[in-house]
């Protein structure tokens, strides 16, 4: 009786089987690394109708981020500004900076018709997730914790996973990441020297008596 | 070498008394397999069911059962896309035929492995006959109940949610919740079982190979054996492995539905919070899964001609574990009662008057009552014991009355809680219905495609048990047969007689099919020879043959038989294996898997207060903790038998010799192999032909 497999079958057996753990284990390191939001929207860089750059007028001008999101220190929302925000300089009849701009078209559009700028919105949370600004930045956390270095952006840029378990890492341990209220908004501040960022927020937490919540409610009311 | 010594002692007694003169049996034993029977026709009665063209009723039946499980995806789909909403379960009966389903088949998953591992542990070698229906059957059940927590969520997508894996909402499973121990216990099991299943068919897989003509069989069954021939050196592992395997099912069959049973204990419903719950549910497990077993035995060893294997006497003792366990469920039905009275709780006696007297689901109780505790007494009879379709009607109420049993615990106890305002009943619709029936469509599904596909009945395990297995078997005369002192002692010894007496090992060499040539060429060989083989009669030949060989010196020797040989493996000069150290680390390393992970995720990583116990309580982990370290040991087990021996190997230089195949029907093979200081083409060959061996034949390597 002639043997039912050839010589060579185990060999190549133990390859495949080689094979299919190698390429299992790629599957999942490779889910772990392009399925989750630090990838899918960490990056995220729309062209937006007007290319305001945030690298110019918060960078070099030095306009205080709440300049234009107004209601950030008082409102669930950080607001985006409304057209007659930008013309307070950039309105042709008054202090005309770059009035005639044809890149500011649809500012002056949105100016004369009452219609919104159609800005293409990058930080986005799910509906069931509810989110609060201003208690968030009154209590000393900075913008740039969750959007990064805004005032270096010449195209604002998805900079932080904003997912369930990057909010829980800070609410877990907020001491590292506050700063003095006052300091939320400059997005290039450090603390004094001989202080740590650590110490400095670990003093703020206690002073402002930051407790933030990990139970399911508070997020998903 | 001491540990050596001690088996060579132990051996050579046996060898010169023979077992039945120094233990002798006040009555004739009966045997387990009745009337003529070797290791071919055994070959022939289970592996040729699947093999020749199955009966004229297996077709409709198919059609029949996959129509209904048609039924059940269509119930499911349904569900998945419209919502839970098209159940009937609703406020206060949240839970109704969804979990009273998945408790229903868990427990009917329990017969199997109670079977396979707690009658092996107890050498209950009667076992041999049924214990692969019952195991197959339990992964059947067990997948009929992972059906519900499967879709009773509704958006089954995200049932990866009950697993602890990392994600990048970074939250875990609660792992102090009884819906979690769940989880992991129904998974082990089903795991283990599997494990323990295929294990269990490996030598069988290797006799269908054997046993097939055509191409494609033989490449399946060849894929599926992993290579194995019977390799005494494998047969030492593997009879380990095995009695590990068993050794953890033990526990963890016990464990199952004792986990299940905290899914309602844990909770504070009066009817569910009672701590007699975990025995009472094993108990019921055990009765509804032998009922299971016997109600699709029955109908299959009659249409298989089977009765020989699984023999009345099977029937009568499965009806006795039947009666024992419906017994102790009954007594379980009492005491819930009496301590609900007795212990004064208003609330615990309310749901218990308005359950036994007189409420909504009185009728569901009696209907248990009945089915469970009064019609499975009739099994004190003999006769009702003995008469299969008296056994089938009887097992019908039985597993008419385990689902009822279910049905009362959830859906009457969740309808009368503790405020009268939230009082209210189930009424199921036709998806609960059709999702029920389409279950059974799926277990029946699966049975009829094992029935056709796998061989029913342990080949192996049952070769073991015959008679002529035991190399120092003495043949009982014809006329003695099973008589003492001229007259059979008992009925059964009577109707195991009317089969014939038992075959007596054969005395010759089945001739070969082809001539054998002294050298065995192999297609791309290495040109030197890899040893030498020998086919041997029969058992007690072989082993005579391996130790005159090893007494000659020769060290590198192999049998080859259908089933473990008793005695073989000292023979051919080795020990016990060394695998339970495997399996112990497998099972340490899920302890500390466990540990680590329970204490690391609550304590630290999620620190977050459940029933108002401190993060690092332990109590609550332990279930976990169980069921880890028996799913770790079994992977162990399973992959330190393949690597212990080899596995797989499907080719084997041997597999050219014309009568090898025959290690895994019915053949007894002895192998020198050329790594042997004393190994010399001729001199060997000549000298095993010298022992009585046939068809030498030196093979190239």
């Amino acid at each position: 009786m002639a043997a039912i497999f050839p010589r060579t079958i185990d060999a190549q057996l133990r390859q495949a089987a080689v094979g299919v753990v190698v390429g299992v284990g790629l599957v999942v390191v490779g889910w772990y690394y392009y399925a989750l939001p630090s990838y899918t929207r960490v990056g995220y860089q729309p062209e937006q109708p007007v290319a305001f750059s945030h690298e110019q007028h918060v960078g070099q001008l030095g306009l205080d981020c709440t300049y234009c999101h107004q209601h950030v220190f008082d409102s669930p929302h950080a607001t985006v500004p409304a057209a007659q925000t930008c013309m307070n300089c950039h309105n042709p009849k008054k202090a005309n900076v770059k009035g005639a701009s044809p890149l500011l078209a649809p500012v002056r559009a949105g100016f004369d018709t009452g219609q919104p700028v159609g800005w293409k919105r990058v930080h986005k949370l799910p509906e069931y997730a509810y989110f609060n600004h201003a208690v968030h930045v009154n209590k000393g956390v900075s913008c740039v914790s969750c959007h990064g270095q805004v005032n270096e952006m010449k195209v604002v840029a998805h900079d932080q996973p904003l997912s369930m378990g990057w909010c829980l890492k800070c609410h877990n341990d907020p001491g590292k990441s506050l700063r003095p209220a006052t300091e939320v908004t400059n997005l290039t501040w450090a603390p004094d020297a001989g202080q740590t960022r650590e110490e400095v927020g670990k003093a703020i937490q206690k002073d402002l008596q930051v407790n933030p919540p990990m139970n399911c409610q508070s997020c998903h009311r | 070498m001491l540990h050596e010594k001690a088996h060579e002692t132990h051996e050579t007694a046996g060898a010169n008394e023979p077992l039945h003169t120094r233990f002798a049996d006040p009555l004739p034993r009966i045997p387990l397999v009745w009337g003529p029977a070797t290791f071919a026709t055994l070959d022939d009665q289970i592996a040729g069911v699947t093999e020749r063209p199955q009966p004229g009723w297996w077709w409709p039946a198919l059609l029949v059962t996959s129509a209904v499980l048609v039924g059940g995806v269509i119930a499911a789909t349904y569900l998945i896309s419209t919502g839970v909403g098209v159940w009937g379960s609703n406020n206060p009966v949240n839970w109704a035929f969804d979990i009273t389903n998945f408790v229903f088949w868990i427990g009917i998953g329990h017969a199997g492995t109670l079977i396979s591992a707690i009658l092996f542990l107890f050498r209950q070698k009667w076992r041999t006959s049924i214990n692969r229906f019952s195991e197959a059957m339990t992964i059947f059940a067990v997948i009929c109940a992972g059906v519900y927590p499967g879709i009773h969520v509704g958006r089954f997508w995200y049932a990866w949610f009950m697993f602890p894996l990392p994600n990048a909402n970074h939250i875990w499973p609660n792992f102090r919740s009884a819906l979690l121990w769940d989880l992991f216990a129904v998974s082990t099991y089903f795991t283990i079982s599997l494990i323990f299943w295929y294990v269990g068919l490996i030598p069988d897989l290797a006799t269908l190979r054997d046993r097939a003509k055509s191409r494609a069989r033989q490449r399946i069954f060849g894929f599926l054996a992993l290579g194995w021939r019977g390799s005494t050196r494998h047969w030492r592992h593997y009879e380990v492995a095995y009695l590990m395997l068993a050794g953890l099912s033990t526990p963890l069959v016990l464990s199952v539905h004792s986990v299940v049973s905290f899914d309602f204990a844990t909770s504070v419903i009066p009817g569910w919070h009672t701590t007699i719950f975990p025995p009472y549910f094993v108990a019921g497990a055990i009765f509804g899964g032998f009922a299971m077993v016997l109600q699709c035995m029955i109908p299959a060893r009659a249409v298989y001609k089977l009765e020989n294997l699984v023999t009345i006497k099977h029937i009568d003792v499965m009806c006795k574990f039947i009666l024992a366990t419906g017994t102790l469920v009954g007594y379980a039905y009492c005491m819930e009662l009496f301590v609900a009275w007795y212990s004064g709780n208003p609330n615990e006696w309310q749901t218990f008057q308005d359950r036994a007297f007189g409420g909504d689901y009185t009728w569901a109780y009696w209907t248990m009552m009945t089915c469970n505790l009064f019609v499975p007494q009739v099994f004190w009879v003999r006769w009702c014991r003995q008469t299969p379709w008296f056994v089938l009607i009887v097992v019908t109420f039985v597993n008419v009355g385990m689902w009822y049993e279910r049905f009362v615990i959830i859906v009457q106890s969740l309808h009368h809680d503790f405020l009268p305002g939230s009082w209210g009943r189930f009424y199921p619709t036709w998806v609960d219905w059709l999702q029920m029936v389409g279950d059974f469509g799926l277990f029946f599904t699966l049975t009829l495609v094992f029935l056709r596909y796998l061989p029913m009945i342990a080949i192996a395990e049952v070769k073991g048990v015959l008679g002529m297995a035991n190399p120092y078997h003495t043949p009982v005369p014809d006329a003695e047969y099973l008589k003492a002192n001229g007259r059979y002692p008992t009925q059964d010894h009577e109707r195991a007689a009317a089969f014939g007496p038992p075959s007596n090992a054969p005395r010759a060499v089945p001739a070969s099919p082809e001539p054998v040539p002294a050298f065995i060429a192999s297609p791309g060989g290495t040109g030197k020879p890899w040893g030498v083989v020998a086919e041997f009669a029969n058992p007690h030949d072989l082993l005579v043959a391996v130790r005159r060989a090893r007494d000659a010196g020769y060290q590198q020797i192999d049998a080859w038989t259908p089933y473990p040989v008793h005695g073989m493996i000292t023979a051919i000069g080795r020990y016990r294996s060394r695998l339970p150290l495997f399996t112990l680390a497998g099972g340490l390393t899920g302890l500390a898997a466990a540990a680590t992970m329970q204490f690391y995720l609550s304590a630290y990583y999620y620190p977050i207060i459940v029933g108002g116990k401190e993060y690092r309580s332990w109590e609550a982990f332990v279930p976990i903790f169980f069921e880890m370290t028996v799913l770790f040991a079994g992977f162990f087990t399973l992959f330190s038998l393949i690597g212990l021996c080899g596995l797989p190997k499907l080719f084997h230089p041997v597999d050219n010799h014309p009568t090898f195949k025959r290690s895994s029907l019915g053949g007894f093979l002895l192998t020198v192999e050329a790594t042997d200081p004393k190994f010399d083409p001729d001199g060997t060959r000549a000298f095993l032909e010298e022992l009585g061996g046939k068809h030498v034949a030196v093979v190239e390597g």
